[in-house]
C-alpha cells in the first residue's frame, strides 16, 4: 500500500497524518488556519470523487472541496 | 496598520469616548451569542468602512458604567489573505481595543488556541479568554483545569456557556477589572525551533532602528515577514528600504531551503506543536475519534442524490414559511398605507402637497415597509438554518454546481431566494465569507426573476401564446437563470478578478437554535435594511410620482413620464418596443408588476386583464411581447433591490448593477428581436 497519498486518494474510514500542504499562499493559509497542518491526525469520514471530502480532526468535522483536498498530502496509517 | 486599505475608526460611533471591548474568535464559537448577552438590545449593525463586512457594535452596561463592545469578524487566523482577517488584525494591531475578549470553543480547543496565539503574538496584553461551549466539552468528556490554564496562558480564562448564560457575569467582571487595571497578565508566546528563533531575533534587530518599534511588536513583524505576509512586507519596505529588505528576504529564502517548504507551514506547524504541549498541561481528558450520529446524518445530507433532495425539501419549506406568513402581512401593510393615504387626503387642501404626501411619501414609505415582513421572516429562516448547522451542509451540496460558474456553494442560497424576492435575497449574500464572492453573487442576483416578474411573464405569455404559454414562461426563466450564471463567470473573469477561495468549511454539530439569538439577529438585520434601503426606495417613489403627475397626470400623453417614454422610443424601437413599453418599463422600476398596470393606464383599461390582453394583442406581435417579457425580467433591478444592493455593497456596486443590467437587457432585447424577426 502506498504510504504517502493525497487526501483525494484516501478512502472512507482510513486514518492518516498530514505531512505537507501544496499550493499557493492563499490556499495554504486557509488550510493552516483551520487546523490542517503537518502533523495533524485526520480520519476520513466521507471520500470519493468528486468530493467534497469530509474529515475529522479531533472533534471537529471539515468538508473540503476536491481542489483543496488534492493539495493535502497524507501519510496513511493502518 | 498604516499600509492597508482597511481602516478602523472607532471614534465614528464612540463619541462618548467609551472604553472599547473587542470580541475575537473563530467562526461559530458563539461570538454572536456572547455579543448579544453582553449588549442586550443596545446594538448597531453596520459595515466596516469601505467593505461589505458586517460590523456590529453595542453598549455593555456594568454597575452603571458603559463600555463599547465591537464584534470583530470571526476568523481562524490573522493573515493578510482575507478581508475579515485583515479587519480583525488591524483593529487589534492599531491598539483600538482596551480589552480583547478571545472567545474559544472549548470543545475544539486546539484550533481555537491557534487564533489565541496569533493574538498574543502581536504583543497584546489585555486579553481575556472566554472558554465557551463548556457544556459541549463536558458532554464530550473533556475536562479543564482552569487555574492551571490561566497560569499556562498567562491571561484570565472564564468558562462560559453562552447559550444558558452561565459564566457571563464573571466574564463581564473580568473585562471591567482588566480595563480598571486590576489584572496584570503575563501572556504566553509561542516559541519556535532554534533556526526560526535565530532569524526572528536577527530581523527584530534590524527593525529596532526604525519608527516601527513605536507602533508594532517587532517579534510579530519578524514572524510575519518570515511567513511572507504581503501587508507586512509592504510596511517594512517603507521603513527599511530595499537594501536591508533584500537582505532579509535572502535570509528567508535560505531558511526555506533548509526546511524545504514555505515558512508559513513551518511556523503554523510549530505553533500547533507548542499549543499541543500547552494543552496537555491543563486538559485532563481529551475526547477521541468516535463516529457520531452527526457523521451518519452528514453522509446523507451531503450525498450527491439524497443531499440534493433534502436541499430541495428544506428550501421549499423555507419559501413556504416566508411567503405563507409574509405575503398576507405585506398585503395588510399595503392596505394600511393606502387607507392611511385616503384618510389623510381630504385634510390637505393644496393639491400638490396632497399628491406629494399621499402618493409620494405615504406610498413610498408603504413600499418600503411592505417589504419588511418578507425580509424579517427570511432572516429568521436563514438564522435558523445557520444555527441548526444546516447551512454548512447546503453549501457542501451546491459547491460542485456553483463552482463551475466560479462561485462557492453558499452563493446558491441568495439565488434561490431571489425567486421569491430579490430584496431579502441580496441581504442574504451576507452569509458569504469572501468579499469577492459576495459582490458577484449580489450583482447577478437581480437577473433571477422574482415573483413580481412572474406576474408580468405569465400575463404576457398567457395573452400572446395561449397554447405554448408554459413553454414560453419557462423559457424566459431558463434564459435569465442562464444569463445570471454566465454573468457570474464573466464578472469573475473581467470585473472582479481574484483568487478563487479554496473550499474548506467546518461542519458544526447539529444543534437546536437559541430562539433569542435568532430573533435578535433577524431583527437587527431587518432594521438595517429599513434604514439603508428605505431612503433609496422613498426617493424613487417620490421621483416617479412627480414624473407621472407633472405637468399633467399620466394618460394625457403630456406627462413627463410619457414624454420621457417618447424620447426613449428611438432606442426602445431597436428592440421593437414603442413608447408605451418604455413608459411601462420606467414605472416597473418601482416594482416590476407595475409594467402591466401601466399598460392598463395607457390604454385606459380600468379593469380586467382580459380586455387589456385583447388591446395589447392588436398592438403588438408575439415577438414584441416575448421581447417585452424578457426585457422586463432583465433590465434595471426594482428600486427596492437597488436599495438593498446599496445597503450591502455601497453606491459603487449599486451603480454597477444598474448599468450592467441595463446594458445586458438592451443587448439581449435587441438580439432576440432581430433574430426572431429573421427566423420567424
Ligand atoms: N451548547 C452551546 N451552544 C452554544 C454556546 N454558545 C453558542 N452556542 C451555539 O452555537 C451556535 C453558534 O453561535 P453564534 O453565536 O451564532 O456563533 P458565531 O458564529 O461565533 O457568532 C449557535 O447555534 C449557538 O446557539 C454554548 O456555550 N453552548
Amino acid at each position: 500500500m502506498v504510504m504517502y497519498v493525497r487526501l483525494t486518494q484516501m478512502r472512507e474510514g482510513e486514518k492518516g497524518v498530514v505531512v505537507d500542504i501544496r499550493g499557493g499562499p492563499g490556499i495554504r493559509q486557509r488550510l493552516l488556519g483551520i487546523g490542517i497542518t503537518p502533523g495533524t491526525k485526520i480520519w476520513v469520514i466521507k471520500a470519493g470523487r468528486p468530493g467534497p471530502y469530509i474529515i475529522a480532526i479531533g472533534n471537529m468535522r471539515l468538508a473540503i472541496g476536491h481542489g483543496a483536498a488534492d493539495k493535502i498530502i497524507i501519510r496513511r496509517e493502518a | 496598520m498604516g499600509c492597508c486599505d482597511v481602516k478602523n475608526d472607532p471614534k465614528i460611533s464612540n463619541k462618548k469616548g467609551l472604553k472599547i471591548v473587542a470580541l475575537a474568535g473563530n467562526p461559530n464559537v458563539g461570538k454572536t451569542t456572547i455579543f448579544n448577552a453582553l449588549t442586550g438590545l443596545r446594538q448597531h449593525v453596520g459595515n466596516w468602512p469601505g467593505v461589505t463586512v458586517e460590523k456590529k457594535e453595542g453598549i455593555m452596561k456594568y454597575k452603571g458604567r458603559e463600555f463599547l463592545v465591537v464584534d470583530l469578524p470571526g476568523t481562524y487566523s490573522l493573515t493578510a489573505h482575507s478581508i475579515d482577517e485583515l479587519i480583525a488584525r488591524n483593529f487589534i494591531l492599531d491598539g483600538n481595543a482596551d480589552v480583547v475578549v478571545d472567545i474559544a470553543d472549548s470543545s475544539c480547543l486546539m484550533r481555537n488556541l491557534f487564533l489565541t496565539m496569533e493574538i498574543l503574538e502581536m504583543g497584546v496584553k489585555n486579553v481575556v479568554i472566554a472558554l465557551n461551549k463548556i457544556d459541549l466539552a463536558k458532554k464530550k468528556g473533556v475536562k479543564f483545569d482552569i487555574r492551571k490554564m490561566e497560569k499556562v496562558l498567562g491571561v484570565p480564562v472564564i468558562p462560559t456557556n453562552a447559550k444558558s448564560g452561565e459564566g457571563l457575569d464573571e466574564l463581564k467582571k473580568a473585562i471591567v477589572a482588566m480595563i480598571d487595571g486590576k489584572i496584570t497578565t503575563n501572556p504566553v508566546i509561542p516559541v519556535y525551533e532554534e533556526p526560526i528563533e535565530r532569524e526572528i531575533e536577527h530581523i527584530s534587530k534590524l527593525l529596532t532602528g526604525t519608527v516601527l518599534i513605536e507602533r508594532y511588536n517587532l517579534r510579530w513583524l519578524a514572524i510575519k515577514l518570515l511567513e511572507r505576509d504581503e501587508e507586512v512586507i509592504k510596511l517594512v519596505l517603507n521603513h527599511l528600504g530595499h537594501g536591508k529588505m533584500d537582505e532579509i528576504l535572502q535570509h528567508i529564502s535560505e531558511l526555506e531551503q533548509y526546511y524545504k517548504r514555505s515558512l508559513d507551514i513551518v511556523i503554523a506547524n510549530q505553533k500547533y506543536e507548542f499549543i499541543d504541549n500547552l494543552i496537555h498541561q491543563f486538559v485532563i481528558h481529551q475526547g477521541e475519534f468516535k463516529e457520531t450520529l452527526n457523521d451518519q446524518v452528514d453522509r446523507i445530507l451531503t450525498h450527491p442524490v439524497y443531499g440534493f433532495l433534502s436541499l430541495a425539501a428544506v428550501f421549499y419549506a423555507l419559501f413556504k414559511f416566508v411567503f405563507t406568513f409574509g405575503t398576507p402581512m405585506q398585503e395588510h401593510l399595503d392596505a394600511l398605507f393606502s387607507n392611511l393615504g385616503e384618510a389623510i387626503a381630504p385634510y390637505i387642501a393644496n393639491e400638490m402637497v396632497r399628491g406629494l404626501v399621499v402618493d409620494g411619501i405615504i406610498g413610498g414609505v408603504g413600499a418600503v415597509l411592505s417589504f419588511f415582513p418578507l425580509v424579517f421572516l427570511l432572516f429568521i429562516g436563514m438564522a435558523i438554518l445557520e444555527d441548526t448547522g444546516y447551512m454548512a451542509r447546503a453549501a457542501v451540496v451546491m459547491e460542485r454546481v456553483m463552482r463551475k460558474f466560479g462561485l462557492p456553494g453558499k452563493s446558491f442560497i441568495p439565488m434561490v431566494l431571489a425567486f421569491g424576492c430579490n430584496v431579502p435575497a441580496v441581504m442574504a449574500t451576507r452569509a458569504l465569507d469572501d468579499e469577492r464572492d459576495r459582490i458577484i453573487t449580489m450583482l447577478i442576483n437581480p437577473l433571477v426573476p422574482c415573483s413580481a416578474r412572474m406576474v408580468v411573464i405569465t400575463f404576457l405569455a398567457g395573452a400572446f401564446f395561449q397554447e405554448h404559454k408554459a413553454l414560453i414562461a419557462v423559457g424566459i426563466y431558463m434564459i435569465s437563470i442562464l444569463l445570471a450564471l454566465l454573468s457570474a463567470l464573466l464578472i469573475g473573469k473581467f470585473i472582479i478578478k481574484g483568487e478563487e477561495s479554496p473550499f474548506v468549511i467546518e461542519l458544526p454539530d447539529y444543534l437546536i437554535p437559541s430562539w433569542k439569538t435568532v430573533i435578535i439577529h433577524s431583527w437587527e438585520r431587518s432594521k438595517e435594511f429599513l434604514r439603508k434601503a428605505g431612503t433609496v426606495i422613498l426617493f424613487g417613489a417620490i421621483l416617479i410620482w412627480y414624473l407621472s403627475n407633472y405637468p399633467v397626470p399620466v394618460g394625457s400623453g403630456l406627462s413627463y413620464a410619457e414624454k420621457l417614454g417618447k424620447a426613449l422610443e428611438p432606442f426602445s424601437m431597436l428592440m421593437g418596443l414603442d413608447w408605451k413599453a418604455a413608459v411601462s418599463l420606467i414605472f416597473g422600476i418601482i416594482a416590476k408588476e407595475n409594467v402591466i398596470a401601466t399598460y392598463g393606464i395607457l390604454y385606459g383599461v380600468e379593469e380586467g386583464e382580459q380586455a387589456l390582453a385583447i388591446l395589447m394583442r392588436n398592438a403588438m406581435t408575439p415577438l414584441q411581447a416575448f421581447t417585452l417579457a424578457l426585457v422586463t425580467t432583465l433590465y434595471l433591478p426594482c428600486i427596492a433591490t437597488i436599495g438593498a444592493i446599496r445597503a450591502e455593497g455601497g453606491n459603487k456596486w449599486a451603480l454597477v448593477a444598474v448599468v450592467y443590467n441595463l446594458a445586458l437587457a438592451s443587448i439581449i432585447g435587441i438580439l432576440v428581436y432581430h433574430l426572431g424577426f429573421f427566423l420567424l
